[in-house]
C-alpha cells in the first residue's frame, strides 16, 4: 500500500510533472487565466492520465513492441475524445472556454510520458494511482497559476469579485499581463524556483 | 503466440481499433443529441439578454419558457426588406446558410466593411409582442469573428440592448465588449438620426463628447482595445446599412406609421 501511496502523492511535490519534469507547459499557459477553466482542465487531464495508465497497464503484456506507441496514443486519444464530447454535451460554455485545449490533451507529454515510463512496466492498480497522482500534480500547478492570474488579472476568484476592479467602478487596477499567456511563464518559473528552494534535492 | 509476431500485431491493432471506435461513437452520439439543444439555448439566452432580460442565473428550462412566451421568430429577405417564407421559420440556420451558395449573396466590395465577403440572403430575427426587434449581427473582430444580437425598440432606431455570444478578443482588453458597464452605454442610442441617415458610431476611448450634437448616436470605445472597438463599429454600421437591415427597418417603420 505504501507504494500506491507514493505513486499517488510523489507527483504532487517531489516529482511534479510541470515543475520538475517540465511537461505539459503549453496547456498550463493557455487555460489558466481563470480558475474555473484551470480546474476543469486539471480534472480532465487527471481522468485521462489515470484511466489511460490503467488501461495500458492492463494490456501491457499483449502490446507488441513494434506498435507500442501507437497503441498508447489510440487509448489516450479515445479517452480524450470521450471527455471532450461529454464536455460539449453537458458543459457547453466550459467547452467553449477551453476550446481546442481539451483535444490537445492527446499531445500532453504527461499522459504519454506516464504511459511509456510507468504503465508499461507496472500492475494496473499502481499504474492507475500513478496516473491520477500525476494528473493531480498538474492540477495543483494549474490551480496555483490560475489563482494568481485570475486574482490579479480580473480581481476575481472562480468568477466571484474579490478585488473590485476599476472597470466595474471599484478601486483595483487590473494587471493586464496576468490575463495573457506569458504571465504563466513567469509564475511557473517562480513555482519551480520556490519548489527547488524548499526541496534542494530536486536541484539538478 | 509470440507477442511480436505479425499476426499478433495485426490482431492487437484490430481489436484495439474496434473497441476504441465503439467508445468514440457512443460518446459522439451523446454529444450530437445534446448539441442542438445547447446551441439553441445559447441563442435564446443571447436574444433575451440583448432585449434586456437578466438571464445570467436562470436555468435552461426557465430560459426556454421565457423565450417562447415573449419571442417570435421571423425570416427577413434582406434584399426586399420583407418577411418571407422561402425557408422554414423554425429550422432555418443563418450561420449554416453561409455554406450554401443558393442562400448567400456576395457583398459589394465597397460595402464590405465588416470583413465578411458574403452574407446570407435571409436573416432569422426575433420580435416581441411590444414590437422590439432583435437582430443577429456579425463580422470580423481582432482575432476572429464576433457574433451577437442587437435589440431595437419599436421605432426601429433606438437601441434596447446589445450583446455578443461568441468572439475571441483578448481577455481584459477587447473581451471587455462583454463588460456590462460598457454594454450599458448602448440602450437609448439612436441607430439613425432624425433625417433617417445611419448615425451610430463607436469612437476611440475618451473621444466621446456628451455635449456634441451626435452624442446620442455615439458610443465611447473600450480603453486599450481600439481595434476591437472599431471592428464593433464596422459590424454595427454594416448591418444597419443598405446591405443589412436598413430596408427592413424602413419598411417596418412605414407599416407601423
Amino acid at each position: 500500500m505504501a507504494k500506491a501511496k507514493d505513486a499517488l502523492l510523489d507527483p504532487l511535490f517531489n516529482n511534479n510533472p510541470i515543475a520538475l519534469q517540465i511537461l505539459g507547459i503549453c496547456s498550463a499557459l493557455a487555460v489558466t487565466n481563470k480558475l474555473s477553466t484551470a480546474l476543469t482542465m486539471g480534472i480532465a487531464v487527471t481522468l485521462v492520465t489515470g484511466f489511460s495508465s490503467g488501461a495500458i497497464s492492463a494490456i501491457r503484456k499483449h502490446i507488441p513492441t513494434s506498435i507500442r506507441i501507437i497503441v498508447q496514443m489510440t487509448i489516450i486519444a479515445t479517452l480524450v475524445i470521450i471527455i471532450d464530447q461529454m464536455l460539449k454535451a453537458y458543459a457547453y460554455e466550459m467547452s467553449k472556454a477551453l476550446s481546442v485545449y481539451v483535444g490537445l490533451i492527446i499531445t500532453n507529454c504527461i499522459v504519454m510520458g506516464r504511459a511509456e515510463a510507468f504503465a508499461m512496466k507496472n500492475p494496473v492498480g499502481i499504474s492507475f494511482m500513478d496516473g491520477i497522482g500525476n494528473g493531480l500534480g498538474y492540477t495543483l500547478v494549474l490551480l496555483t497559476v490560475g489563482f494568481v492570474r485570475e486574482l490579479f488579472g480580473s480581481g476575481k476568484l472562480f468568477g466571484l469579485t474579490v478585488l473590485n476592479p476599476v472597470n466595474n467602478g471599484g478601486w483595483y487596477v487590473t494587471n493586464g499581463l496576468m490575463l495573457l499567456a506569458p504571465s504563466a511563464f513567469f509564475l511557473i518559473g517562480f513555482i519551480i524556483w520556490g519548489l527547488r528552494t524548499w526541496k534542494p534535492e530536486l536541484q539538478e | 503466440m509470440s507477442n511480436d509476431s505479425t499476426l499478433k500485431t495485426f490482431l492487437v491493432a484490430f481489436l484495439l481499433c474496434v473497441v476504441c471506435s465503439v467508445l468514440v461513437c457512443l460518446a459522439a452520439l451523446v454529444r450530437i443529441d445534446r448539441e442542438a439543444y445547447n446551441k439553441q439555448l445559447e441563442i435564446r439566452k443571447t436574444v433575451l439578454a440583448a432585449d434586456g432580460y437578466d438571464v445570467g442565473k436562470m436555468s435552461g428550462d426557465d430560459i426556454d419558457k421565457l423565450f417562447l412566451d415573449n419571442m417570435e421568430r421571423k425570416i427577413v429577405d434582406l434584399e426586399t426588406g420583407e418577411f418571407t417564407d422561402a425557408v422554414d421559420v423554425e429550422t432555418y440556420d443563418q450561420r449554416a446558410a453561409l455554406e450554401n451558395p443558393d442562400l448567400t449573396v456576395k457583398i459589394p466590395a465597397e460595402a464590405n466593411i465588416a470583413g465578411m465577403g458574403s452574407r446570407a440572403k435571409y436573416a432569422a430575427i426575433y420580435m416581441t409582442k411590444d414590437g422590439d426587434v432583435i437582430l443577429p449581427i456579425w463580422g470580423a473582430g481582432m482575432w476572429g469573428q464576433m457574433h451577437g444580437y442587437i435589440a431595437l425598440q419599436k421605432d426601429g432606431t433606438t437601441v434596447k440592448g446589445f450583446t455578443f455570444y461568441e468572439h475571441s478578443e483578448t481577455p481584459g482588453l477587447g473581451a471587455e465588449v462583454d463588460n456590462p458597464r460598457w454594454k450599458a452605454q448602448w440602450p437609448g442610442k439612436q441607430i439613425y438620426n432624425s433625417s433617417g441617415r445611419l448615425a451610430i458610431k463607436v469612437v476611440k476611448n475618451g473621444k466621446y463628447n456628451a455635449r456634441a450634437s451626435d452624442a446620442n448616436s455615439t458610443i465611447d470605445g473600450l480603453a486599450g482595445a481600439t481595434v476591437t472597438s472599431m471592428h464593433v463599429k464596422d459590424i454595427v454600421r454594416y448591418w444597419f446599412g443598405d446591405n443589412g437591415y436598413a430596408k427592413f427597418l424602413a419598411k417596418l417603420k412605414a407599416k407601423r406609421g
